[in-house]
């Protein structure tokens, strides 16, 4: 069906305990997303993330809502919701990364969901999407990237 | 790197806009081209282009954001750039002292003879 999922799959040569700390604490995710977020890895933690653009701290502040945390497994949120609006089925794109052990490495899955959805007209739907694909173009090899240089400098 | 390279790192920087734009993108660390284009007396058009030549020379990266993308420093890079322009630097201070001993031969050389000779 299109534009239901984006599916991502990447090797990183980081244990699945490293990945999954890169893809879920704050301090790592403003290393890989460059986002601000005061969102913790605890099932049903809300906050937001937060891009600085230029003299502007906030240009852009997008809510996200902690979904499922399994470490070193599991990581999953919902986001781009309504500022005050709860994160549910419907209002909110849902983001999974799976992690695999992988040799000494990790297969790191993501799934995004949620665009249907939203009941946005084709143009709209179709505008979302091809962001979000071009967003986890380039954030997914980083998120690989930041892990394997944490790992390495442990 | 190549000598090619070198010319293009140093025309990137040699544009006063683009320092400029390196300034501010130094300062705070991400920005789009239009709020960058708020803070200088160029148009939207003309700086996305200024950081297209930073991007192909490797001082800027772009990350996606939405419709637009915004532009940071890549320190790795940078870091790299001022190592080379540094040599290019240390090049200049062993030719500039070639230079000086060089002048201070001549002078030697010109002040024994008038010596002999007065």
């Amino acid at each position: 069906m299109e534009y239901a999922s984006i599916e991502r799959e990447i090797h990183v040569d980081a244990p699945p305990e490293v990945v999954f700390e890169v893809v879920s604490q704050p301090e790592h995710i403003r290393d890989w997303w460059y986002a601000d977020t005061d969102v913790r890895p605890v099932p049903g933690s809300t906050g937001e993330l937060v891009w600085a653009d230029g003299d502007n701290p906030r240009a852009n502040a997008v809510p996200m809502s902690v979904v499922a945390v399994e470490p070193p497994r599991l990581f999953s949120f919902r986001w781009t919701h309504g500022a005050g609006e709860t994160a549910a089925d419907g209002n909110s794109m849902l983001v999974t990364f799976e992690l695999v052990p992988s040799g000494a490495g990790t297969l790191l899955r993501l799934t995004e969901t949620g665009f249907r959805e939203r009941g946005w007209e084709i143009a709209a739907l179709e505008k979302q999407y091809q962001e979000h694909v071009v967003g986890w173009d380039t954030f997914v090899p980083r998120i690989a990237a930041v892990a394997e240089r944490l790992a390495a400098s442990r | 790197m190549t000598a090619a390279i070198d010319d293009e790192l140093w025309s990137a920087i040699g544009d006063p806009t683009r320092r400029r734009m390196l300034d501010l993108l130094l300062a705070s660390g991400s920005w789009t081209a239009t709020s960058l284009s708020e803070r200088l007396p160029v148009t939207r058009q003309a700086v996305a282009k200024h950081l297209g030549v930073l991007d192909r020379v490797g001082l800027v990266e772009a990350v996606p954001a939405g419709r637009e993308k915004r532009y940071r420093v890549d320190e790795a890079q940078l870091g790299r750039a001022v190592a080379q322009l540094t040599a290019v630097g240390d090049t200049w201070d062993a030719r500039l002292r070639r230079i000086k001993q060089i002048a201070e031969a001549i002078q030697h050389t010109t002040a024994q003879e008038e010596k002999r000779n007065g």
